[in-house]
């Protein structure tokens, strides 16, 4: 199995399928358009090759085993890095400082670069639009801040736990665990479990109310 | 099944095979026409299925080895649904160019109406042409592909040496081909593969079990790895080279002209 292709064409898959949620990102994937970005991560043995057009298209360059190693492809911009620094990218701010710093090599056109980072950095996808389009708008809506407001009191709850927990141990004799204590966080234990059977419930209810919306749609067909 | 004491190469004489039939030579263009005309409409589900996807991923590495940049000229050559020429496309851009040739016109429209509904329009020519005689001036292309084609065309030699012609000094040819699998074990398994399960699947997915044997039994009658090289240094490619993929299943040789 051509494990470079199989690399290069799941990163192209997930930057197109990314970029294909934003409906603003085809305007700013026209100023890159005809532009080639090559960028050679120290740790991997090839570099990935960016082409712009309509899409992003994904490639590496490869030699045969018996050859000299090709002259590297000739791209608009070069950058070459350590796997520690990629991430960096994302902030196109923060370019000129890294070359500076010499963690990052760059040859030809910075705005290539700089343009790209912005590109996937900038992406803003709604995801509830996204869901609805599964599930219908109310639903989505409902699931959002469902999650949400669960997702928050759980940090909430846990926070808390985890601070009495911290200055338990902090104390002088904090190993000792007494039995009022114990109550107490059995307690928090219980509510927190309380609170995920709320949100079953929750979830079974929209999911009720999805099922009969879509019985309903049916009827309508009939 | 064992078929290496059959000949790989064009027959001298006027017969050639077809499949492991032994056929007139003017009857094999015919016959192969027929075939590809007969799967076009479910070429592309086919290649999927009977590859498991995989064909993405060798056309994928015949990208990788080409070179190819912004502003090259490229001739996808049995270019039949064009997978190669997508991508080309998209990477030559407005100042490169991308001929999509195949002799069958079945294949070369499923492949328009594909590469339109892509958005891939401008930079891309269909031109009907055989493989051996090809109508473009001497020096044309920076780049040749040859992708699951070359097996088909009835006189090789002839096919490697009108590609020659076209491509221009410092370009390079790519045969993508299916070959011969480097393991015992997994040529069994191919084999089995190949000559039981395929033609089934034909039958299913294409109501067409004959084409698909067909397919099993060029694949066998086609020239091994160090063969096809060799025919290549013939055809006076040089720096010829060839890696194997998935096992040997598929090779992908590489020549160039200086
Ligand atoms: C198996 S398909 C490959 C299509 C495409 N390159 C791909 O990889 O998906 C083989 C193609 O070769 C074409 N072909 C067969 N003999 C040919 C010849 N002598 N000259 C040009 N094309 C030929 C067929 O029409 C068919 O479209």
């Amino acid at each position: 199995m051509p494990l470079p292709q199989l690399l290069t064409s799941a990163i192209e898959i997930g930057i197109n399928q990314l970029l294909a949620l934003d409906p603003d990102s085809p305007a700013r994937l026209a100023k890159l358009k005809g532009k080639t970005l090559q960028v050679k991560v120290k740790e991997l043995p090839w570099p990935l090759i960016f082409s712009f057009s309509d899409q992003v298209d994904v490639r590496t360059s490869q030699t045969a085993t018996n050859e000299q190693p090709e002259a590297p492809i000739s791209s608009d911009c070069f950058i070459e890095l350590n796997l520690e620094t990629l991430p960096k990218l994302k902030d196109s701010s923060q370019l000129t400082q890294l070359i500076q710093q010499q963690k990052l090599n760059l040859i030809g056109d910075i705005y290539i670069a700089q343009t790209f980072s912005t590109l996937i950095k900038d992406l803003d996808i709604d995801w509830e639009e996204q869901l609805s389009q599964y599930t219908g708008d109310v639903v989505a809506h409902q699931t959002f801040s469902t999650m949400q407001s669960a997702f928050s009191d759980l940090k909430r709850q846990l926070t808390t736990s985890a601070e009495q927990l911290s200055n338990k141990l902090t104390e002088p004799n904090g190993l000792s665990v007494s039995k009022n204590e114990f109550f107490l966080f059995s307690d928090d234990v219980s509510d927190i479990r309380s609170h995920v059977e709320r949100l079953d419930a929750r979830l079974a209810i929209l999911e009720q109310k999805q099922l009969s919306r879509t019985s309903n749609t049916k009827d309508d067909t009939q | 099944m064992s078929v290496s004491d059959t000949k790989n190469t064009d027959t001298d004489n006027n017969t050639t095979h077809f499949g492991f039939k032994q056929v007139d030579k003017n009857q094999k263009v015919d016959m192969v026409k027929e075939v590809f005309q007969s799967v076009a409409a479910k070429y592309d589900i086919m290649n999927d299925m009977m590859s498991f996807g995989i064909h993405r991923l060798w056309k994928r590495y015949t990208i990788d080895c080409s070179g190819v940049r912004a502003g090259h000229k490229i001739l996808d050559l049995a270019g039949g649904t064009g997978d190669l020429t997508a991508k080309f496309s998209r990477i030559v851009g407005e100042s490169g160019q991308v001929v999509l040739a195949d002799i069958n016109d079945a294949m070369l429209k499923v492949g328009r109406d594909k590469l339109r509904n892509l958005g891939i329009v401008g930079n891309v020519e269909y031109v009907q042409a055989n493989a051996e005689t090809l109508p473009f001036p001497d020096n044309t292309f920076d780049i040749i592909t040859i992708a699951f084609g070359l097996r088909n065309v009835t006189d090789k030699a002839k096919a490697l040496a009108s590609m020659h012609r076209v491509l221009k000094p410092g370009g390079r040819l790519l045969v993508l081909e299916f070959s011969k699998p480097t393991n015992e074990m997994l040529s069994k398994a191919y084999d089995l593969y190949s000559f039981h399960l395929l033609p089934k699947m034909g039958q299913v997915i294409a109501n067409d079990s004959e084409s698909y044997q067909y397919l099993a039994e060029s694949i066998r009658m086609h020239p091994g790895q160090d063969e096809l090289k060799s025919m290549m240094d013939e055809a006076g490619f040089e720096h010829t080279s060839y890696q194997n993929l998935t096992g040997g299943i598929v090779a992908m040789h590489r020549g160039f002209k200086f």
